[in-house]
C-alpha cells in the first residue's frame, strides 16, 4: 500500500467514488426529508456531518499507505480504549491504563514490522501479534504484584484485559488487514460494509421498527431493524464482489454473515457494557455518533472473524 | 458479583468543555503534554531568559501551600512553575482569568494542559472562586498560584493586592509564599507579541501564615497589605 498504488488500484479508486456517491446521495435523501417532507431530522443532519469528516479521513489513511493506515487504528484502538477506561473507572489506575497502551503500541509495531528471523512471509509479523494476548496477560497481573496491592486489583485486571483484548486486539487485526496481499479489497470492505450495516439497521429501525431484539440490553434495537441490515449486510459481498473477485460463494455468504451478524453483536456488546456501567454514550467525541467506541463497537467484532475467514481461505500475505 | 464502576464526571462532555471545568478529571495524555511542554519550557527559560532562582528551600516540602507574586507579564506563571520540582507539576494550579483564558479554544488550551490553571473568575462570582481555592488546598500537597493584583502591570509598578488573598489566609494554617520575578515587564510587557531576551530572577521569600487573624474584610485587607509588602521587600 502507498499512495501511488492506491492512484493504480481500481479496488481503491471504485471505493473512493462509491463513498462519495453514497455520501451525495445521502445528503440528498436528507435534504428532501427535511425540507420537501418538513420532518424535524436535525440529530441525524449532526451524524451525517460527523461522516462527511470521518468517511474522507478513513480513506485518506488508507491512500497514505500501509504504516499510516496502522498507525492511524492503533491511534483509534487507544482512543477506544481511553473511553473504555473513562466510562468504567479504570482510568484513574495509570498503571494498568498504561499497560494496555503499551499492549496497543505492541499491535502497532507487530503489524509494522516483519518476523526478524523464521519463515513468515511478507510484511508483520504474524506469529507475535497473534499471541501478543498472552504477554499482556502477563504484564497486567504482574503490575498489582510490583506494586504489592490486593484491594480492587481483580476488578482492574479483568478491566484491562477486556479493555486490550476487545477494543486493542481484536480492533487491531483491522491493522494487519493492511498487510493483506489485497489490502484494500479487504480493509475497505469490511470498514465500508460494516459502516453500512450500521446505517442500515439504523434506518431499517426507524422506518419498520416495531418488535424490540434485545429490550435489556438497548430498547431502541429492533428485530426489523437487525433483519433490515442482515438482508443488506448479505446482498453487500456480491454488489462489492470486484473487492475480493476470487471469492466462492461459500466465502461471499461467510463474509455477509460476518458483517451482517458480527456488526450487531459488537454494538450489542458495547450496549452492555454501557448500560451495566448505567451511562448512554462512551464520550463526546464524535457529534451525531457519540465516543468513538460507539462508531468502532461493530468493526471491532467483524474484523477479527473476516480475517480469519479470509485467512482461512487464501494466502493473507 | 458487585462491582463498582465509577465513570468519570465529564464522560459525555467534548474535550474542550471538559478542560473549561474544574477541578478536571485526570487525564494521561494531558498529563504527558504538560510534562513534556514543562521540560521545554524551562529549558527555554534557562537558555534564552537566564532564568535564575533564589530561595528555593523556603518550599514548604509537604503540604499545601499558596504562592503569591507579581503579576508583569505571560512569564511569571511559566517561571514559578518551573521554580517548582518536575514532580509537583500537576498538582501545582495557577489562577488564571476565567474571562481571558477560558474562552478561546487556544487559550484554553495553554491555560488547562500546559499550565494547569484553576479559573478564577474575576467579576462577580469572585467568592466561588474563593471558595474553589479552598478545596483545592483542603487536598494536601495541593499548590495554588495567585497573583493577587488580578492582572498585569501596566507600567511595571506593583499595584495594591486584592484582598481575595486575605479572605483565603484568614485564621488558617495555609502557608502563603511570597516570591519576586524581576526582569519580566522588561522581557514580555502587557501588549507585545513576543518576549525579548531579558535575564528573569524569582526570589521566593519565607512562608508566612496569618492563623491569628479572624475572617473579615478588615483583615483580609490586612493581609493582602502585609502580603504586599513581604513581596516588595524580596524586590530589593
Amino acid at each position: 500500500m502507498s499512495p501511488q498504488a492506491a492512484l493504480h488500484s481500481e479496488v481503491f479508486r471504485n471505493y473512493f467514488f462509491i463513498m462519495l456517491g453514497v455520501l451525495v446521495i445521502a445528503g440528498l435523501v436528507l435534504s428532501f426529508v427535511t425540507w420537501v417532507l418538513k420532518k424535524p431530522i436535525t440529530s441525524i443532519w449532526a451524524t451525517y456531518k460527523s461522516w462527511l469528516i470521518m468517511a474522507p479521513v478513513v480513506l485518506g489513511f488508507v491512500f497514505a499507505g500501509r504504516a499510516a493506515i496502522i498507525i492511524f487504528l492503533c491511534f483509534i484502538a487507544m482512543m477506544g480504549f481511553k473511553e473504555f477506561a473513562r466510562a468504567t473507572g479504570l482510568y484513574r489506575d495509570w498503571w494498568m491504563v498504561g499497560a494496555v497502551y503499551l499492549g496497543i503500541i505492541a499491535i502497532g509495531i507487530t503489524s509494522l514490522i516483519r518476523q526478524p528471523q523464521g519463515d513468515e512471509a511478507g510484511e508483520g509479523w504474524y506469529g507475535l501479534f497473534i499471541v501478543l494476548p498472552v504477554y499482556v496477560v502477563a504484564l497486567i497481573v504482574l503490575i498489582p504484584i510490583v506494586r504489592n496491592r490486593v484491594q480492587g486489583q481483580l476488578q482492574s485486571m479483568a478491566l484491562a484485559l477486556v479493555g486490550f483484548v476487545y477494543i486493542g486486539w481484536m480492533f487491531g487485526h483491522l491493522a494487519f488487514l493492511a498487510n493483506a496481499n489485497n489490502a484494500y479489497g479487504y480493509l475497505l470492505y469490511v470498514i465500508f460494509a460494516t459502516e453500512i450495516n450500521d446505517v442500515a439497521a439504523f434506518t431499517c429501525g426507524k422506518l419498520f421498527g416495531k418488535h424490540p431484539f434485545r429490550s435489556n440490553i438497548s430498547p431502541k434495537k429492533t428485530w426489523e431493524g437487525a433483519i433490515g441490515a442482515m438482508l443488506v449486510s448479505m446482498a453487500l459481498p456480491w454488489v462489492l464482489r470486484f473487492s475480493f473477485p476470487y471469492f466462492g460463494t461459500l466465502q461471499l455468504v461467510l463474509t455477509g454473515l460476518i458483517v451482517g451478524i458480527g456488526g450487531q453483536m459488537g454494538d450489542l456488546s458495547i450496549s452492555v457494557i454501557k448500560r451495566d456501567i448505567g451511562i448512554k454514550d462512551m464520550g463526546a467525541g464524535i457529534p451525531g455518533h457519540g465516543g468513538i467506541l460507539d462508531r468502532i463497537d461493530s468493526l471491532i467484532y467483524v474484523a477479527p472473524l473476516f480475517f480469519h475467514m479470509a485467512g482461512y481461505y487464501y494466502f493473507m500475505r | 458479583m458487585n462491582w463498582s464502576y465509577e465513570p468519570a464526571g465529564d464522560l459525555d462532555q467534548p474535550m474542550a468543555e471538559r478542560l473549561r471545568r474544574f477541578p478536571r478529571e485526570p487525564d494521561l495524555s494531558v498529563y504527558a503534554a504538560r510534562s513534556c511542554a514543562s521540560l521545554i519550557i524551562r529549558s527555554w527559560l534557562r537558555l534564552y531568559h537566564r532564568f535564575e532562582v533564589s530561595g528555593a528551600e523556603h518550599l514548604p516540602a509537604d503540604g499545601s501551600f499558596v504562592i503569591v507574586a507579581n503579576h508583569a507579564s505571560h512569564l511569571d506563571t511559566l517561571c514559578i512553575l518551573s521554580a517548582l520540582p518536575l514532580r509537583k507539576l500537576h498538582r501545582a494550579f495557577p489562577a488564571a482569568a476565567q474571562d481571558y483564558f477560558f474562552v478561546s479554544i487556544p487559550r484554553l488550551a495553554i491555560a488547562a494542559v500546559v499550565v494547569n490553571a484553576l479559573p478564577f473568575g474575576r467579576r462577580g462570582n469572585i467568592r466561588n472562586s474563593l471558595e474553589m481555592c479552598r478545596h483545592l488546598l483542603e487536598n494536601a500537597g495541593n499548590i495554588l498560584i495567585l497573583f493577587p493584583e488580578g492582572t498585569r502591570t501596566r507600567n511595571g509598578q506593583m499595584d495594591e493586592f486584592k484582598p481575595g488573598i486575605g479572605l483565603l489566609a484568614a485564621g488558617t494554617q495555609i502557608p502563603i509564599v511570597p516570591c519576586y520575578l524581576s526582569g519580566a515587564f522588561e522581557a514580555w510587557p502587557k501588549g507585545k507579541i513576543l518576549p525579548r531576551p531579558r535575564r528573569l530572577r524569582l526570589k521566593i521569600g519565607a512562608p508566612k501564615t496569618y492563623a491569628g487573624f479572624a475572617a473579615g474584610k478588615e483583615s483580609s485587607l490586612q493581609i493582602s497589605a502585609d502580603l504586599r509588602s513581604a513581596v516588595a521587600a524580596l524586590a530589593l
